[in-house]
């Protein structure tokens, strides 16, 4: 504030990623406890690929792929506990370990095709 | 069926995720060829991470983690909170004017009641401290911004759907019914046990929302002590921190030790309702709720009082024209206070039967957390005593605070007491107390703030006119409403009920034209909050309530005259000089607040 009084108003700050966390966490908690497939892949995908792109944005992680494997690690992880411990929460399971798959799909696609093409222009 | 909806649902969620990734491309792309700021090396620098130049209109709102348009959402937000909470208990007012079940059904009146309490303390009251807090909190520091800004908007967007997944059980959703659990959700009624409707998924819903709204309390919270700890000014050191940070620091240390037993309490609640499992419905798992829940709770009611504690400490001083008395000592007690609240839990349950000996130690804490409470009101009377008061709305408001606190204070003394808490058990005696705090307190002292600083935030003012109004009918809404809840509780009326006996009715009437005060008051504030921001007086003076004269002036307010001035020359360099020549302070002092 100090350097630049008045500046605060032009919005010197801004990223698209926080309302996508937030969005995720309750759309995959209420798929997670009521059972519901889609809604718990998809929930988790929009969790888990915001929390990557916020880490890219911010400069906390060099690269976006290595942070999609981290988290799809931990999905697969809690998902294999769900499905096969006897906790027994089938679906619930897959449904994680499905969200985990697709995070790293994606990511390895985005790494190939997409970032390439930016660092290119 | 089964599969369709399965199917409806996928295709639903694939177009969703799809949209919001097309739309984040965009974004980056846009971001891409906006000219970083500061050199626009691409690197480590730490204007880099957040673009300088922002779009307009609702995706401003959406991206933004700039701490003061973050305090506004929080600000905007716990407003419709306060009015969907206000709106539901004046129907609940209203069915209340006569013994019997007339305008609402009994189970429906179970709802609002349940929706009230849980929409006051979790969407509105945590959530308008928070606005101020992030919008001063900075600036009163000295930092740029809060120490984590995207954690700072994820804690923010993560409160609407708290609000949907809390309010789902009133919307038009097939089989799904609100929660009747009432805001202490105690088991086993609120573990769907019985023979009664609790097994519904709106009360789990309503569990997830506040689930929500915990996590986002504990981000916060975490950013708050950061922030405090590690971005103040160099000129900002711990003994001229200023009033409202210390509390906002002391109630986030109470957030970051309450809110998450709360999560904890409630996924295993959850889990006991929706996979078998049996932690609540055990031998004394219903005792175990209890502790648990208010483990959490009397701290809760602490985290909601001490930044408005904060805020009167603040105002209160800078329209009694003298600095505050006692200074330290208010810390000292907020700090006290702090540590104190979480040794007090089982006043809450001295008559669930447990055992003796602990009612009395609890008793014993209970006791001695009015010291510091008593502390600080006091310290604010004598900072009045022989001052040059100026009653304006904010000091009427902080005024009306210290009178509201006393009474709720000492009908909590005297509940503390094991013999007279025996008797005045879920009475309505506890209502009138703890209203006489939220409402009578915590309330005045966000509407001290709304008021004080509404030139920075609106660069308007508003009607001094209607501001007295929006007081004088809410300190008399107030004071009838909860002060006959106190009679009533004398008289042995239970809390909780829709229908009363005949011998309660004019007592209840009289709450209910309080209540109905209360709401024309809250009626003028609406109006009044709105024109003003719309039409009001702009605010050219960057002291608009001459705290220079006094030498009060604190840092918001200097940052906010150099805004103004640097609005107006458009250049940095008169600045320090005409600061000087005002006669206010440039730095915030020792000692100053
Ligand atoms: C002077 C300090 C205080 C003392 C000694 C005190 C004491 C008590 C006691 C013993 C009860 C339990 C009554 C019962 O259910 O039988 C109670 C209830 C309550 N108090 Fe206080 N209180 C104090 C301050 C506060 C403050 C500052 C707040 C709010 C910010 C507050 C909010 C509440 C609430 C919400 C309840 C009702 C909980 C419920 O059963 O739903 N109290 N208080
Ligand atoms: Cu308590």
């Amino acid at each position: 504030m100090d350097e630049a009084p008045g500046l605060s108003d032009q919005y010197r700050t801004a990223s698209p990623w926080p309302v996508f966390v937030a969005l995720g966490i309750p759309i995959s908690e209420l798929g997670l406890l009521f059972g519901l497939f889609p809604l718990a892949v998809g929930g988790l995908l929009l969790f888990c690929g915001s929390i990557a792109g916020m880490l890219k944005e911010s400069g906390y992680v060099e690269s976006t792929i290595r942070s999609l494997v981290v988290l799809s690690a931990i999905l697969f992880a809690f998902g294999g506990a769900l499905a096969f411990t006897e906790i027994n929460l089938v679906t619930r399971g897959y449904a994680t370990i499905a969200a985990a798959a697709l995070l790293l799909v994606g990511g390895v696609a985005f790494e190939l095709f997409v970032w390439d093409n930016k660092q290119a222009i | 069926m089964e599969v369709n909806g399965q199917l409806a649902l996928t295709v639903l969620m694939g177009v969703f995720l799809i949209t919001v990734a097309a739309w984040l491309a965009r974004i980056e792309d846009w971001r891409s060829y906006t000219p970083l700021a500061g050199g626009g090396a691409v690197g480590g620098t730490k204007e880099q991470y957040v673009s300088e130049e922002k779009p307009s209109g609702l995706i401003r709102w959406l991206t933004t983690v700039d701490h003061k348009d973050i305090g506004m959402l929080y600000g905007v937000y716990s407003l419709i909170a306060f009015a969907v909470g206000g709106l539901m208990v004046v129907a609940m007012r209203i069915e209340l004017a006569d013994p019997s079940m007339t305008l609402l059904s009994n189970t429906f009146y179970n709802s609002l009641l349940t929706s009230h309490g849980i929409t006051m303390l979790f969407l509105f009251g945590t959530p308008i401290i928070a606005a101020f807090s992030n919008y001063f909190i900075p600036l009163l520091i000295g930092a740029d911004d809060m120490a984590f800004p995207r954690i700072n908007a994820i804690a923010f967007w993560l409160l609407p759907p708290g609000a949907l997944l809390i309010w789902a059980g009133f919307f038009p959703i097939p089989d799904i019914i609100p929660a009747q659990t009432a805001w202490t959700m105690y088991t086993p009624l609120s573990a769907g046990v019985g023979s009664g409707n609790q097994m519904n998924a709106g009360v789990d819903l309503m569990l997830l929302g506040l689930h929500l709204t915990g996590v986002s309390a504990t981000m916060g919270a975490i950013n708050f002590i950061a922030t405090i700890f590690t971005e103040r000014n160099e000129k900002v050191t711990w003994a001229n921190l200023d009033i409202f940070s210390w509390t906002i620091l002391t109630q986030s240390g109470l957030i970051l030790f309450a809110f998450p037993l709360l999560g904890s309490a409630i996924l295993m609640l959850l889990l006991d309702r929706n996979f078998g499992t049996a932690f609540f419905s055990v031998d004394g798992g219903a005792i175990l709720w209890q502790h648990l829940f208010w483990f959490f709770g009397h701290p809760e009611v602490y985290i909601l009082v001490l930044p408005p504690m904060g805020i009167v400490s603040l105002v209160l001083p800078r329209f009694a024209g003298r600095r505050l008395f006692g200074f330290k000592f208010v810390v000292y007690s907020t700090l006290a206070i702090g540590v104190l609240s979480f040794g007090v839990w089982a006043h809450h349950m001295f008559a669930t039967g447990i055992d003796p000996r602990l009612r009395a130690s609890f008793m014993a804490v209970s006791l001695a957390i009015a010291i510091p409470s008593a502390v600080k009101t006091f310290n604010w009377i004598t900072t009045m005593w022989n001052g040059n008061i100026r009653l304006t709305t904010p000091m009427l408001f902080c005024i009306g605070f210290v009178s509201n606190f006393i009474i709720g204070g000492v009908t909590g003394v005297f509940l503390a007491s094991i013999p007279i808490d025996l008797i005045l058990h879920d009475t309505y005696y506890v209502v009138g107390h703890f209203h006489y705090i939220v409402m009578g307190a915590i309330a005045f002292a966000g509407f001290a703030g709304l008021y004080y600083w509404f030139p920075i935030y609106t660069g308007r003012m508003y009607q001094t006119t209607l501001g007295k109004w929006h007081f004088w009918l809410s300190m008399i809404g107030t004071n009838l409403t909860f002060f006959v809840m106190v009679l009533l509780g004398y008289g042995g009326m239970p809390r909780r009920y829709a229908t009363y006996l005949p011998q309660f009715a004019t007592m209840h009437q009289l709450a209910t034209v309080g209540a109905l005060i209360l709401l024309v008051g809250q009626m003028i504030f609406v109006w009044n909050f709105v024109q003003s921001w719309l039409e009001g007086p702009k605010v050219e003076d960057g002291d608009p309530w001459d705290l220079g004269e006094d030498n009060l002036t604190t840092a918001e307010w200097t940052w906010f005259e150099r805004k103004l001035q640097t609005a107006v020359t458009d250049g940095g360099e008169e600045e320090e000089a005409e600061l000087a020549t005002d006669g206010g302070e440039t730095v915030t002092d020792a000692d100053d607040e």
